[in-house]
């Protein structure tokens, strides 16, 4: 016994040395291993290229809003992933297919979706290395006449075939044709003055530069234009106007079919669509990568991913119920479910045929024959020179887009005139032509200063009535509202105002205002409601409103 | 077990835990330097009308695993149409350099091997010997119309008459479709013709007009410098209504627009077959396939690059793949769409093959009375490009 106890101290002294030795080995190895894996993941960590984003910031053509809001949710809910984990994102802007291309020249963008790809063309134009690349289309839609049923009746519809020639004859020989295209920032616009120089040249293909440029072709486009009612900002505008105000806003414009299956899904009174006997093109819904110096691998790869998604049947579906013909040939049209049927006043069976499409140069110089060739305008400036318009700089960034604006009007033809006020109208200057006073026009918008209260009504009421007096119903006649403020020395009451505009535009000529608010104080619905009796916009004077106002209002002009 | 021993083997536990754990964050960080593991890449970059197919056949390769020198072999495609490629090959874009090209046709490697001898003194890619050129499939050219246009022209020509010289005739036609026999509201004649700065269908259709222009199966540069012939190619191209078009005139637009753009052209014949049911469906008209007197074709070659980006193994996984890709099951899948096969034990005659399917349409598996073109030099096409370039691109 007493020598079992004696050695128990001797084992327990080795055990616990061999366990110390273990612990302390084994424990050396741990951390060691544990370190050579902290280490080759710092160093992987160091070998893996820096994150880069894998957003795309994708422009696209406005008349496709709703669609391309509800495919850019479904792809963010679809939560794709780069192989580095990074989350596929898409940064969508809504813009007009020509600014897309200004923008996509000048390294805005990483992918486009105009509403036709020859704006690709546009992009490249020039390009010693091409900018677009892994172009897709994904949606197409024939460009059509949208007439009321009845008024294409008249024209002989559906027994005669009607193009181009039944319309501009139409709108030549009755002054109170109502018809409208955009303008050629948008495919359907440009299709329009197309159509005109085509119709002018005799010709259905083979345009050219001389055609363009021909005396009795140009005559021919003016002729026409100036029976145009409104431009407007593109066809998604027109449709809301459409359907804002129904049959006594237009007889009949130009936009794709696609929207005339939306009219009608929303509108009692049917409108039907023609398909120009002479010709007409499509718009093809490109989706297109640009290769931006700054474009990222992961950007290249969230291209990859939403092109295929906007091809799978999930969403060519979804395109089939917006109206669009789908790429994918087996969504049948003919489907029951399928929007794409004469009862709404469309037909898969059509275009028969098309315009033959010039190529770059010569759709350039229709474009600037077109400016030329347009309806030129008599445009009142009114401006707000309140007290309030010196806080914030605001009157000098109402002076600096005025004088912008007058920069940037581009027909030698167009007449500005300027409403200055704030208690009362003050150095009013009656139109002028820009072309020979556009130094002297800028002079008096530097020299305004900002005192008094706000006579608002009073002042649109004072540049309405002047061009009413004028009568020149072969110009376009707008008047420009720049305020901040509330209505508070008028002795006009709005409602009293809006009546006489209404008044005036179903008696007199037609005159669109536009109001341009700055700062939180303007009230809305004064400015509304001056726009809305007009069909014209109230817009808040955020930087890029002001940077583009011109281009805005041309479309308009 | 005593107390000493519970501790001995939980300071041993827990030195196995830690170990382990390191071994895991090792493996997740996917540190395991391993050279001899690496897979073998074979980057693909191939014509678009058999992409599909191409694309298909990798991921089966890829799926088998296979591998040479114990290491795996991995293909990876990249679609590219042909025209694009010849460009990056020329500016030397590639980045890095696939190891093989497949383009629509040989003339394609031939404008390659034009442009890198210049610079190299010698063909980068072989036309014979191991690693030569080899075709995979082959598609025809072929008139695809809508029937209702090839009914008013063949009464108006003949029915075994539409070929380039009727349809020259039917493009410079000042009346239009009521001049040939067809209804007003078709507007004038409208030829389809693929860009050929964006689709060497474009190239192979001036190519097979030229033969029918001199009635002769082999085509020179004096030939297609010919002013006489120039002032014909002209006209007849004057009709296309479109070359700013996204992919150019492919089948797949004639389907998607219709008769609106072109009422026929010669076509892709795989493409034809494969679209055929789609252009039924969305427009009332179907398609009738008439083959040409003069026979022009891709032949879709599989090239390896043999510059020194490429190594030998990998080049010799490429033949791996392009054996493959030759084999019985591998070309029945490029029958099934409408592409005929290299192997000739693999037949498009009979069965649900798309040239049975499409019988009714015109489509043929033995194609009788037809001379094949003889491929042009790469002068001749060079020659045709820049006639194109100067009197058609900025049309």
């Amino acid at each position: 016994m007493s020598r079992k106890i004696t050695r128990r101290p001797a084992l327990q002294a080795n055990s616990c040395a061999l366990i110390a030795i273990a612990t302390v080995v084994l424990g050396m190895v741990g951390v060691l291993c544990l370190i050579a894996g902290l280490v080759s993941i710092t160093s992987t960590a160091d070998a893996t290229p820096t994150p880069t984003t894998a957003t795309l910031e994708l422009a696209y053509s406005p008349e496709k809003d709703a669609l391309m809001q509800d495919i850019v949710a479904r792809f963010h809910k679809a939560n794709y992933k780069t192989p580095a984990g990074l989350p596929m994102k898409i940064s969508a802007t809504r813009m007009d297919a020509a600014d897309i291309v200004e923008a996509a020249r000048a390294g805005r963008f990483t992918a486009i979706s105009p509403d036709s790809s020859l704006w690709l063309g546009q992009i490249d134009a020039d390009r010693e290395r091409p900018l677009v690349s892994e172009a897709t289309r994904f949606a197409v839609t024939p460009i059509v006449i949208a007439m009321w049923s009845d008024v294409a009746q008249s024209l002989g519809y559906p027994q005669k075939p009607i193009g181009w020639q039944e319309l501009l004859g139409k709108a030549q020989s009755d002054a109170n044709f109502k018809w409208s295209h955009p303008a050629t920032s948008s495919a359907s616009g440009l299709l329009a003055t197309l159509a005109e120089f085509y119709a002018g040249a005799n010709k259905t293909r083979g345009l050219t530069e001389e055609d363009v440029k021909n005396r009795a072709t140009l005559d021919y486009v003016a002729a026409l234009e100036k029976t145009v009612r409104y431009y407007g900002e593109g066809e998604q505008a027109t449709i809301d106007q459409v359907l804002q105000r129904g049959r006594s806003y237009l007889d009949a414009f130009v936009v794709s079919e696609r929207l005339v299956v939306y009219h009608n899904s929303k509108a009692s009174a049917k409108l039907v669509a023609i398909y120009p006997v002479e010709g007409t093109l499509w718009q093809d819904h490109p989706l297109a990568l640009l290769e931006q110096p700054n474009l990222t691998d992961d950007q290249r790869l969230t291209y990859r991913r939403l092109r295929e998604f906007v091809l799978s049947a999930e969403i060519q579906k979804l395109i089939l119920q917006a109206g669009y013909r789908p790429v994918d040939l087996n969504i049948r049209l003919d489907d029951p479910a399928s929007p794409i049927k004469t009862q709404n006043g469309v037909d898969p069976a059509q275009p028969q045929t098309t315009l033959q499409m010039p190529n770059a140069a010569v759709i350039e110089e229709a474009q600037s024959y077109w400016f030329l060739a347009k309806r030129p305008a008599n445009i009142m400036l009114v401006v707000d020179t309140s007290g309030s318009m010196g806080s914030q700089s605001k009157l000098k960034q109402a002076q600096d887009a005025l004088v912008t604006f007058l920069d940037q009007v581009q027909g030698e033809k167009d007449r500005v005139g300027l409403v200055p006020f704030s208690t009362r109208v003050s150095g009013a200057v009656g139109l002028q032509d820009v072309g020979k006073e556009r130094d002297a026009l800028k002079a008096r918008v530097r020299a305004l200063k900002a005192e008094g209260s706000t006579a608002l009504l009073d002042a649109v009421w004072f540049a309405y009535d002047d061009l009413q007096k004028r009568g020149e119903r072969e110009r376009i006649n707008a008047i420009v509202v720049m305020t901040d403020g509330i209505e508070n020395a008028s002795s006009l009451k709005l409602n009293t105002l809006a009546e006489r505009i209404r008044r005036g535009n179903a008696s007199g000529i037609p005159i669109v205002i536009f109001c341009i608010g700055y700062g939180s104080d303007a009230d809305w619905n004064v400015l509304n409601t001056l726009a809305d009796a007009t069909g014209g916009f109230a817009r808040r004077a955020d930087p890029e409103t002001i940077r583009r106002l011109y281009k805005i209002l041309s479309t308009y002009f | 077990m005593n107390r000493t021993r519970l501790i001995f083997f939980a300071v041993v536990l827990f030195a196995l835990v830690i170990v382990g754990v390191s071994f895991v964050i090792q493996q997740l960080s996917g540190n395991l330097p391993n050279p001899t593991a690496q897979p073998i890449q074979v980057r693909v970059v191939t014509a678009l009308p058999i992409e599909p197919w191409v694309q298909e056949a990798a991921q089966k390769f890829n799926a088998e695993k296979r591998s040479l020198d114990g290491r795996t072999i991995v293909v990876a495609i990249t679609p590219m149409d042909s025209v694009t490629a010849l460009g990056k090959w020329d500016r030397g874009e590639f980045n890095p350099v696939p190891t093989v090209w497949i383009p629509d046709s040989r003339y394609l490697i031939e404008l390659v091997n034009a442009t890198q001898s210049e610079k190299l003194g010698r063909d980068i890619f072989l036309t014979d010997g191991e690693y030569r050129a080899r075709p995979l499939v082959t598609s025809l050219f072929a008139w695809g119309i809508y029937k209702s246009r090839y009914d008013a022209l063949a009464a108006k020509f003949g029915k075994d008459n539409v070929n380039w010289k009727t349809i020259h005739d039917a493009a410079i036609a000042k009346g239009g479709w009521p001049e040939l026999g067809g209804d007003a509201k078709w507007g004038y004649f409208k030829l389809i013709v693929p860009n050929p700065n964006k689709n060497a269908a474009g190239l192979l259709a001036m190519v097979s007009a030229a033969g029918e222009y001199y009635d002769k199966t082999s085509i020179t540069t004096e030939d297609v410098t010919n002013p006489k012939f120039q002032v014909w190619l002209k006209e007849l191209i004057s009709s296309v209504t479109d070359f700013s078009s996204l992919s150019s005139y492919t089948v797949e637009d004639l389907a998607l627009f219709g008769y609106s753009v072109g009422d026929g052209g010669q076509l892709l014949e795989s493409d034809l077959l494969v679209n055929m049911s789609g252009i039924q469906t969305r427009w009332a008209d179907p398609l009738i396939i008439v083959y040409p007197k003069y026979l022009t074709w891709f032949d879709f070659p599989f090239t390896i690059w043999m510059g020194p980006e490429t190594s030998a193994a990998e080049k010799n996984a490429a033949l791996l793949f392009e054996k493959f890709l030759l084999s019985a099951p591998i070309q029945s899948a490029a029958a099934a769409r409408g592409l005929r096969p290299a192997n000739p034990d693999v037949s498009i005659a009979s069965g649900d093959s798309l040239f049975v399917k499409w019988k009714s349409q015109g489509a043929e598996a033995l194609v009788s009375r037809t001379a094949r073109m003889r491929p042009p030099d790469r002068e001749t096409l060079r020659a045709l490009l820049r006639w194109f370039d100067l009197n058609v691109k900025g049309r």
